[in-house]
């Protein structure tokens, strides 16, 4: 038996050894070939227009790690794969054969890493990772495989390489979705408007969504109050649906927004005869007779800029792309289709801020408030000096005052501005 | 009542067990392919593709051999782990908790080893390790010792607590907290500083892992323990009758103090190796491999070549399963998870089948 053992170590060594060797040869030949293959695609096209691909097996692929799978039917995970498919058909790369996931990687930066040297062997010119926690992950590989761009969503690091990062204003689609829930709650004569969200000051991501809607909220109602619930987690839809129970039977809210992953504090409203504003979705479907409209991303957006740029150029994706934040001016994000239950006035006056914030004539967290005003058909819009005030009572903007929405970006906003309590701790 | 019944085969085979394992094999594959051809893939460049791990045409080859046996190494001493405490039937499943138990001891010692040589914090990590997960198992074995307690529901239970501690720890970001990178909003497990992430030799570009070479030292000195020592013997008589074992003067509790410190304490040394080689923790950094592991155990009859073997084969099922999906948008982990869980059940099938016959009531018994 110890022969035996012996046998079959020295075996599994030469097994190792062997396929080692093949794996330094094959990756030396496949680096090179690669590079050659961008350098053509590159002279090809240089233009903003979609591209038509000379055929459809260029040799550029997409990698993509995604927390939950590809095959979700909503949800995070769903957006984003929705967002990169939609992105490659516009730019001509077939999602069925340039594309190569590896799903259900939970935060584990083994996991991460393993799930990089899979899609980096296979030969992707970019990859894509959806979740926060895939940070460290990406940092530490976008130095390993200096040819390939690492693009993470939700993160904060980057290098002026192949490494960067990305998200969107979803404040600005909050805002307006703010706008719809205001007239909604001078129409029923309830002041009280409810926010089930995942945190509550302890990310800017969350706090700056309420924000944004409250403020969104009472530039139509002025007398607005948007309580929060905070659940404690990005996602649990018994909490969810408890949350919104609670806001609408303990504190007499008539319309419940929110961000949280599923559409269960809408189906309660639907339920309980009040109104709501969804998330990530037109949750419409879900509750067809209490929902407004709902902040939407259209991740179809970045991917095509971004794989746009991979393929023209890898070599200056950073100064094309870099970390990009966009917005309602590139399409990043939006609202849905407004549902029939909005008040007549609302198209209107989403409209009229979209078009501020497009232009970047105005933006949300400034010292200029927008007040809207007029009936249907007549509905106008006025720029008024106010401060930016948190809901302690302190300064954040001075009246006039140009725009923190870089406390955003960087994630450093920490603050409920006045309007907003949070009724749990 | 039924004519039939189940017989243990007095002639156990391997040629047998081996050739219905092989049949369950197939069959279980054949199963996959109806899958895979309802989804419209071609099933032979499927599995083609999973049983080469996805080495062919993969720009670093040498990659996935390291990401093989980072799977295997864990597996592998973790099943050996469990086949010691097993062969004395002490159900130890509190495999996960405590190689998380080691885990979170590792890394206490790596988060804190900067400017320590390498080698002497990854000693230290496995040390460290070994004591607490080997804490944690004699103080289980105490129980059940002194007041026979059920060895199968406190080990489970471990898994539980251990698995809140970490995700209690991964999620809180606090002051004291040192697991976390500090310059996040969000709480994310840091990274160890260099001194505590483990070396191994190059052959090329290819890592061979020092965690590898004591993993396979570790297979042969089981190995020698088992068979050759008084020790071994020790294990292998209580397994089979612990009253002929304290009749022979044995002193049982002690045995079985000892061989569960020693199964723990490995456990937790898979957990040190596994840490050092991530450069991280997280609390999915067992893999499931408190659980894979009582598989390979019982697919290995407690036999340590054997183990070594399907802990090889089942580290390439779980690793060829997710490169093979990789490569086709269609096809997601949760295929990936069925087919290794029917390939598994069929294996686990057969090997009944191999073993046990059914065979009709007597006549006479019935009368």
């Amino acid at each position: 038996m110890k022969k035996l053992i012996s046998i079959i170590v020295t075996a599994a060594l030469t097994v190792t050894s062997v396929f080692a060797l093949a794996g330094c040869n094959s990756a030396e030949g496949g680096e090179s070939n690669s590079n050659g293959d961008n350098g053509t695609v590159a002279s090809q096209d240089d233009g903003d227009e979609p591209v038509t691909p000379v055929d459809s097996d260029s040799d550029f692929k997409v990698g993509a790690i995604y927390i939950n799978s590809q095959n979700d039917t909503s949800g995070y995970t769903y957006a984003h794969h929705k967002g990169i498919t939609t992105a490659m058909k516009s730019i001509g790369l077939n999602p069925d054969t340039d594309l190569y996931i590896v799903d259900n990687i939970p935060e584990d930066d083994e996991k991460v890493k393993q799930a990089i040297d899979q899609l980096a062997g296979n030969g992707c010119n970019i990859i894509f990772g959806i979740s926060f926690g895939y940070i460290n992950a990406f940092e530490e590989k976008a130095e390993e495989y200096p040819d390939i761009i690492f693009s993470h969503a939700t993160g904060y690091l980057s290098n002026d390489k192949n490494f960067n990062n990305y998200f969107g204003r979803i404040y600005q689609a909050r805002y307006l979705a703010g706008i719809a829930a205001g007239y909604k709650s001078l129409a029923i004569g309830n002041n009280n408007i409810g926010y089930v969200s995942a945190w509550g000051t302890e990310y800017a991501e969350t706090c700056s969504g309420i924000n944004a809607f409250a403020m969104g909220c009472m530039a139509v109602n002025p007398d607005a109050k948007i309580s929060v619930y905070e659940i404690y987690t990005w996602g649990d839809q018994e909490l969810e649906r408890q949350a919104a129970e609670t806001l609408i039977e303990t504190y007499g809210c008539g319309v419940i927004a929110q961000h949280c992953d599923s559409a269960q504090p809408q189906i309660v409203a639907n339920e309980k005869h009040v109104f709501g504003c969804g998330y990530n979705s037109d949750m419409t479907a879900e509750a067809p007779d209490s929902h407004l409209t709902a902040p939407i991303w259209n991740w179809d957006a970045y991917y095509a800029t971004a794989m746009k740029a991979a393929m023209t150029d890898p070599d200056s994706f950073m100064q094309t792309v870099g970390n990009y934040y966009e917005g309602l001016s590139a399409g990043l994000v939006d609202v849905s289709e407004l549902s029939k239950n909005c008040e007549p006035e609302t198209a209107e006056a989403i409209k009229l801020a979209k078009d501020l914030m497009i232009s970047g004539e105005w933006d949300v967290f400034s010292g200029v408030k927008l007040t809207f005003s007029g009936a249907a058909g007549s509905v106008k819009v006025d720029k008024v000096n106010d401060a930016l005030v948190t809901n302690a009572g302190a300064e954040i903007v001075a009246a006039g005052g140009a725009s923190v929405d870089d406390g955003v970006i960087q994630g450093t906003m920490d603050y409920y501005v006045a309007g907003v309590t949070q009724v749990n701790n | 009542m039924s004519k039939f019944h189940l017989v243990r085969r007095a002639d156990a085979r391997i040629w047998r067990t081996l050739l219905f394992c092989f049949i369950g094999i197939v069959i279980s594959l054949t199963i996959g392919a109806v899958i895979l051809w309802v989804l419209g893939i071609k099933p032979w460049e499927y599995y083609g593709k999973m049983f080469t791990i996805g080495l062919i045409g993969n720009k670093y080859g040498y990659k996935s051999i390291e990401g093989l046996l980072k799977i295997f190494v864990p597996l592998l001493i973790t099943s050996l782990a469990l086949s010691l405490s097993f062969k004395m039937r002490f159900w130890n499943i509190g495999g996960e908790g405590e190689f998380l138990i080691g885990a979170i001891a590792a890394s206490i010692i790596a988060f804190h080893s900067t400017g320590t040589p390498n080698f002497v914090t990854v000693l230290l990590m496995c040390l460290a390790a070994m004591i607490s997960s080997g804490i944690i198992g004699v103080a289980v074995a105490a129980l059940k010792v002194k007041f026979n307690t059920n060895e199968t529901l406190m080990t489970l239970m471990i898994n539980y607590i251990m698995l809140y501690v970490i995700r209690y720890i991964g999620e809180t970001k606090a002051d004291w907290n040192f697991f976390l990178r500090e310059d996040s909003k969000r709480a994310k497990f840091g990274t160890f500083p260099d001194s505590a992430v483990m070396g191994g030799i190059h052959f090329g570009k290819f890592n061979l892992l020092w965690s590898v070479i004591i993993a396979i030292a570790l297979t042969v000195i089981i190995y020698i323990y088992l068979k050759y020592t008084k020790h071994g013997y020790e294990i292998s008589v209580v397994g089979d009758s612990s009253a002929t074992a304290k009749y022979a003067g044995m002193s049982v509790g002690k045995i079985v103090l000892r061989t569960m410190f020693i199964s723990s304490a490995l456990i937790g040394l898979a957990a040190a190796l596994t840490v050092s080689a991530a450069g991280t923790i997280s609390d999915t950094i067992t893999n499931g491999v408190g659980w894979t592991g009582i598989i390979v155990a019982w697919l290995g009859k407690l036999n340590v070549p054997a183990v070594f073997v399907i802990s090889i084969l089942i580290s390439i099922l779980q690793y060829g399963c997710q490169a093979a999906a990789t490569q086709y948008p269609a096809i997601d982990i949760n295929f990936a998870d069925l087919l290794q869980g029917i390939i598994l059940f069929s294996v686990l099938v057969a090997d009944f089948a191999a073993n046990f016959k059914i065979a009709r009531k007597e006549e006479a018994k019935n009368a």
